[in-house]
């Protein structure tokens, strides 16, 4: 008995206020959009007409949010649709070259506005102030568009493509706008890079059992990531760093060890979520994460974690910049200046900006010592396998916490005010349960093992597998439809 | 795509079996679990029969001691509270199912501002009552309400989520050791709260919740059930008109309002809060001396009318 048909389900709270759910994986609304979406798809005749009625759904997706954060959307595609059609058209270098850095500007600036604008004027408010300057810049207070960071990467991407001629440009306007907007991935990746994704949209997918039983597999286990581990995780990690005066050592220690999962649940689990929705209706979207806390080093554990964004910051920053064909020197420079502006990426916070530096930094020292291309085995590796876990959860700290000043607090508690912890036993039990079940089927993964329970070969354990986890979900996992994280940047 | 079809009724079929079986062994789980709130709940919904019970939130739970009240009474006496029954929804949900087999001489209601004010998600915690979904249609109604209740309905299993691991746990752990009538001590905490904090003042009222409010009024009133409300200290300042929106329904109905946190009770005491918001078992029996010496002047005093209700609340 569902109590409305309509996919907008208004969620009571209270008498003065009515609140529309947003269309996230974990909602209704989606259980119904999803569905639908695919039966009409599979049943159009035309690929022409299959694309346009793709475009309209993301758009419908994306506007459920706010919609006139669509007007930005569309404005993003038109400039760079525009942008590749004259690289394209222009013959002399210096005109492509114009285009280009318009499509780069103009993308930027809008991008800029939303996102970094508040960041920047006060801090420059600041700054000024300290030379004697009273200078108050105006203020804007408005919701960060959901999703701008991801599509306008993927639309700049794709300008940067057809500039250094990898891809060809893409002159039917709807396929392209379909290629930015199309909504599994539209709000929180992967980013896909036009080569991989806009010749799918020109092929005709037919129906296929076995895609659309793995697409299902990879959103029963993006559920499980999200609802199971990453909210469980987040309901204490939220406790303690968002009461950072009520807690010590002890609780900062475990909720700084709680959060590298919970992020890796929240992300990837929406990565994979992402992966299934598109797979069902036969596409394929690339690899976001590979195990990442198995990772023996801070560099490798970036060629496992957010691949499509380290790549996109590798092809389109590092490698430009001179990568790792130059000096010891720059190449530092290099790493470093690729991670300050991806912990900028992140979010407009000084935390973001010293996450992003630690990790670079990290990797710095890794290439000094030659860390980033040794190949460890047996207990050298799993010990390497730890360190890197904890350096990466220390810089997960500043992430996380909601001001330097918390940051640094939490830190200094960790190491000087150790305490039992605050944690309820039904609260381990449940986080311990789905590590547990996370390090099995990662563990399984990484070390090629040959158990198959999700993939097997025997017909009723993959589908007592899809029942086992629906039941799981159901029971353990936190329903209340929580926003993923990555929806902020 | 048959295979598919075939594929998602196994997969349905597969889900259904496990749903109601599980349904039926969380069910027997919630029946015999130690844990601190389901045996609370279960006790309210099926076998509550004292005099006086206290109902609301964390803060009722940890500052009410049931054997303190019932010697000044000379009633028996049952705490009510559960943890994180964050407002008058929860609080009307307890009063229904309480009623619908016992019906109390005195109900003391302790209020917070949650009671009254807007918030983001007001029905979260209601789902700790789901496993009784079905038995009282008047409780059932808040389900419908936050509009889960089709999921209780879809799901047995669902109904047994917010507290499933809770349940299991406390099959191992017996947390109810020290039990007295609902209220369990709280240990000595580790540290007091240093900074006295400044409560945010009154917030807009949600028209909703008032209107639960006066309901959860009216279900007392029906059954001649005479009401108390109270808002126990709290290591914080606040304004004087925080609950000045509870106090004018209270005033209304000619309900004795108690409220020693705009009094500023135990400021001087900071050893007697385990946080900002709760005291822990030195300050919850000073303080439930202070509130059944209060109650039991308020006994003496005749039939309140408004007027004299109003002065009450006034002094």
């Amino acid at each position: 008995m569902v109590p409305t048909l309509f996919l907008f389900i208004k969620r009571p709270t209270g008498g003065d206020r009515e609140v529309v759910d947003i269309m996230l994986f974990n909602s209704i609304a989606f259980l119904l959009f999803f569905p639908l979406v695919c039966a009409v798809y599979f049943a159009l005749p035309s690929l022409r007409i299959r694309n346009l009625f793709l475009l309209a759904a993301s758009y419908y997706f994306y506007m459920n949010w706010q919609p006139v954060y669509a007007l930005l959307l569309l404005t993003s595609t038109v400039i760079t649709y525009l942008a590749a059609l004259g690289i394209g058209y222009f013959e002399e270098r210096a005109k492509k070259r114009l285009c280009l850095v318009a499509s780069l500007v103009l993308n930027l600036s809008i991008l800029f506005f939303f996102k970094y604008y508040n960041f920047a004027a006060m801090n420059l408010s600041v700054f000024l102030e300290a030379f004697g300057w009273a200078v108050d810049f105006p203020r804007f207070d408005m919701l960060l568009p959901v999703g701008i960071s991801f599509y306008t990467f993927q639309a700049l991407g794709y300008s940067i493509d057809v500039y250094r001629k990898v891809t060809p440009v893409e002159r039917n306007f709807f396929t392209y706008a379909l290629f930015v907007s199309f909504f599994p991935q539209l709000v929180a990746g992967p980013i896909e890079r036009s080569t991989n994704l806009l010749p799918q949209f020109k092929e005709k997918h037919a129906f296929c059992y076995e895609d659309a039983m793995a697409g299902f597999r990879f959103m029963l286990w993006g559920f499980f990531l999200k609802l199971v581990l990453a909210d469980r995780c987040g309901l204490y990690v939220d406790a303690v760093f968002n009461n950072v005066a009520h807690h010590d050592g002890g609780s900062f220690l475990l909720a700084s060890l709680f959060f590298p999962f919970q992020i890796y649940g929240d992300f990837a689990g929406y990565s994979l979520v992402a992966i299934g929705v598109a797979r069902v209706m036969g596409f394929r979207l690339m690899e976001n994460f590979r195990r990442p806390y198995f990772a023996a080093s801070v560099t490798e554990f970036w060629r496992r974690w957010h691949i499509s964004l380290s790549t996109w910051f590798k092809d389109y920053i590092y490698i430009p910049l001179g990568g790792n064909r130059v000096g010891n020197l720059r190449c530092y420079f290099n790493v470093l200046v690729t991670f300050v502006i991806s912990g900028l990426w992140h979010g407009a916070n000084w935390t973001f900006l010293v996450w992003g530096t630690l990790h670079g930094a990290l990797q710095c020292v890794e290439r000094m010592f030659g860390f980033h291309r040794a190949r460890w085995s047996g207990f050298a590796r799993f010990l390497h396998v730890f360190v890197t876990f904890c350096v990466v959860s220390l810089a997960w700290v500043f992430f996380r916490a909601n001001s330097l000043s918390d940051a640094l607090t939490i830190l200094g508690e960790i190491f000087t005010n150790m305490a039992m912890p605050y944690l309820r036993l039904a609260d381990f039990m449940a986080i311990a349960i789905a590590l547990s079940v996370l390090f099995a089927k990662e563990g399984i993964d990484e070390f090629g093992w040959q158990v198959r329970i999700s993939e097997s070969p025997v017909w009723s354990v993959r589908h007592l597998y899809m029942v086992a986890m629906i039941a799981y979900i159901l029971l353990f996992g936190v329903l209340n439809g929580d926003q993923f994280i990555y929806f902020q940047f | 795509m048959r295979q598919l079809i075939v594929s998602f009724i196994v997969v349905l079929t597969g889900v259904f079996v496990v749903d109601r079986v599980g349904g039926l062994c969380m069910g027997w789980v919630n029946q015999h679990t130690s844990d601190i709130t389901a045996p609370k709940i279960r006790y309210l919904v099926n076998d509550v029969d004292e005099d006086v019970v206290l109902m609301g939130t964390s803060r009722c739970n940890f500052h009410y001691v049931p054997s303190i009240i019932s010697d000044s009474l000379g009633m028996s006496v049952y705490n009510g509270g559960i943890d994180a029954s964050d407002n008058i929804f929860a609080h009307y949900w307890v009063l229904s199912q309480v009623l619908s087999h016992h019906t109390p001489k005195m109900v003391c209601l302790e209020l917070m501002d949650n009671d009254y004010k807007i918030q983001s998600n007001p029905f979260n915690t209601i789902s700790f009552f789901a496993p009784y979904y079905g038995y009282d249609e008047r409780a059932d109604s808040v389900f419908r309400l936050a509009g889960t209740h089709w999921a209780y309905e879809v799901s047995h299993l669902y109904r047994y989520n917010a507290k499933a691991v809770s349940n299991l746990a406390g099959l191992l752990v017996n947390r109810q050791a020290n039990e007295d009538h609902g209220y369990l001590p709280g240990p000595e905490p580790v540290r007091f709260p240093d900074e006295l904090e400044y409560d945010e003042t009154r917030t807009d009222a949600d028209s909703l919740k008032l209107v639960y409010l006066r309901k959860f009024i009216s279900l007392c009133e029906d059954r001649a059930i005479r009401l108390v409300f109270m808002v126990s200290p709290r290591y914080s300042q606040v304004g004087m008109d925080k609950y000045d929106v509870l106090k004018a329904v209270a005033a209304e109905h000619g309900i004795p309002f108690f409220d020693y946190h705009t009094r500023g009770l135990f400021l001087n005491h900071p050893e007697y809060f385990k946080d900002v918001a709760h005291l822990w078992d030195k300050g919850a029996r000073a303080y439930s001396a202070i509130f059944a010496h209060d109650l039991l002047l308020s006994f003496e005093m005749p039939s309140l009318s408004r007027k004299k209700a109003l002065s009450f609340r006034r002094e």
